[in-house]
């Protein structure tokens, strides 16, 4: 990186100056910082100057970087209330499932939908869900799930179980028929 | 009305135990993984992306109140930031880490509030009364008694730091105050690698320049 | 002879009235159309400001109305039957107050999974 004269965006005042003994300056603050000076920063006025700046600096900045600002405790709230007018305001017609209703147009959130077959999965021990994708042709639902295992659990008997699980979620809280899964098992995982 | 009842006409023989669960108060904390939370809000889940920004917020409001120097104008710039990362997290490729990837709409953010705050108060008028005012310049998590020793110096600082030019500012506030490496300040940044060094270095310089007279 | 009017505010009031008391409803989200004229203000489980507070939009014409609500469920009701549920009650109630004949179209935007906020930490 060092070898690159002017690389794009380097400006004159990104460079820096060596010292007067030819050694990169920055190299001697960094070694100062991590209490590795090597020999010749040990025994040379010039490096002597920068290591007493960095050590100097050292205390004062450890206490500022010891000092954590807690956040404001309503700031992940006003940060949701926006992100859900915004969900509900660019709510497509392609993010919408069709649900039969013999008393009108119906319509399922697809992000809501997978966010309920995401949660049965969760619930099952030893198994997390991660991505739900979910297609729909007529009424019928076609799911392509990814799961997380726990290390150790029977992975054939598992997603067997989870299939069942999503079919039956589809029914009985989507009210919609599930006609496909398609589990992937992506990665296992150990108990904390 | 239309409660859930298990059923038995949905699998084969034997029929399994399956019910959809009534609502329950899950922990938010349950222990899902990262890359889990960031797939699920790729795919609009607004949950997922609830629980990201609460185990970001505190690195991250961190950051903006170093970089910004006033926590009212980092609370703004972090809520901005966090909004950018929803309408933007679908875009998120996974070819940094997800904090790599926030810290950069963080300090970007802020960038952007402090060329927007500029022309109303330069740089060389905010004085150590604004920030002491501010509660910048307030004792951290230390007594009072040992503050008033290091609260003199530590509000020099503060000064100093604030008058730095913004990049160099981001970067140095990303190496000392958070310790991290210099490659990873570049993929934050966008600049390069010599760059960023030359940014720090420059800074360091310029602040123990100012905390030469506090030793 | 006379004849009753009624406004789309006075349909759309009664709609998320009708609609917030079906069970399984946690709550009205505005709708597309309310949101794009800039009156979006409603929070997730919490009802703020008097236009906010609808969460449905209605066009009256002539004899007919057409009712869009868009809907917050809380798990453990059949989405399927929550939406007719919705369809229903609106329908049956719009026609009581006003004579209308209504089509309702429901949007589930949400389906509540946590209970009453927990809080994060």
């Amino acid at each position: 990186m060092a070898l690159d004269a002017f690389p794009p965006g380097l400006s004159p005042e990104d460079q820096i100056e060596p010292l007067a003994c030819g050694r990169d300056a920055a190299d001697v603050w960094d070694h100062a910082a991590d209490g590795v000076p090597d020999e010749h920063e040990r025994s040379c006025p010039h490096c002597a100057a920068a290591i007493a700046d960095a050590r100097g600096l050292d205390g004062i900045v450890h206490r500022m970087a010891d000092e954590v600002p807690p956040p404001p405790p309503s700031l992940v709230d006003t940060v949701m209330e926006a992100v859900l007018n915004t969900v509900t305001a660019e709510l497509r017609p392609q993010d919408l499932l069709a649900l039969y209703s013999p008393a009108g147009p119906a319509r399922l959130s697809r992000p809501a939908a997978a966010r309920v077959l995401r949660h049965v999965v969760d619930r099952m021990d030893g198994m997390r869900a991660r991505s739900c994708r979910i297609e729909q042709d007529g009424l019928a639902l076609s799911v392509a799930i990814t799961v997380t295992a726990r290390f150790g659990v029977d992975l054939a008997s598992v997603t067997a179980r989870v299939r069942q699980m999503v079919v039956a979620a589809g029914k009985q809280a989507l009210g919609t028929p599930v006609a496909r899964v398609d589990i992937t098992v992506v990665d296992l995982w150990e108990e904390r | 009305m239309h409660a859930i009842r298990p059923t038995d006409d949905v699998a084969p023989r034997p029929a399994p135990q399956v019910r959809v669960p009534e609502p329950v108060v899950v922990p938010p904390e349950r222990e899902l993984d990262e890359v889990t939370l960031v797939v699920r809000a790729q795919e609009g889940d607004v949950r997922a992306f609830e629980l990201l920004a609460r185990r970001h917020q505190g690195v991250l409001f961190r950051v903006a109140v170093r970089v910004v120097g006033d926590p009212a104008d980092a609370e703004d710039a972090l809520q901005e930031a966090l909004l950018d990362a929803w309408r933007r997290i679908a875009g998120f490729q996974g070819d940094s880490a997800f904090s790599t990837w926030m810290y950069r709409i963080v300090t970007n953010r802020c960038l952007d509030l402090l060329r927007r705050r500029r022309p109303v108060v330069p740089v060389d008028e905010i004085g150590e009364d604004r920030l002491v005012a501010s509660g910048l310049a307030a004792p951290g998590s230390r007594g009072p008694e040992h503050a008033a020793e290091v609260d003199a110096g530590m509000a020099a600082l503060r000064v100093a730091l604030a008058r730095l030019p913004d990049e160099q500012r981001v970067c140095w506030v990303l190496r000392e105050l958070e310790g991290l490496g210099y490659t990873e300040i570049a993929q934050i940044t966008g600049a390069t690698g010599t760059a960023v060094r030359g940014r720090i270095h420059r800074a360091r310089k310029e602040l123990a320049e100012v905390m030469r007279s506090w030793r | 002879m006379s004849v009753l009017h009624v406004g789309d505010r006075v349909v759309a009031r009664v709609a998320a009235r009708a609609a917030r008391a079906v069970p399984g409803v946690v709550a009205l989200r505005p709708d597309l159309t309310q949101a794009l004229l800039g009156i979006a203000g409603t929070v997730f489980g919490q009802e703020r400001g008097p236009l906010s507070a609808d969460g449905a939009s209605a066009v009256v014409e002539g004899g007919h109305a057409e009712v869009s609500l868009t809907v917050v469920a809380r798990l453990g009701h059949n989405c399927r039957d929550l939406a007719a549920a919705v369809q229903r009650a609106v329908t049956a109630e719009v026609a009581a107050y006003t004579g209308l004949d209504v089509l309702v179209r429901v949007t589930i935007a949400d389906v509540l999974i946590e209970g009453p906020r927990s809080g994060g930490p």
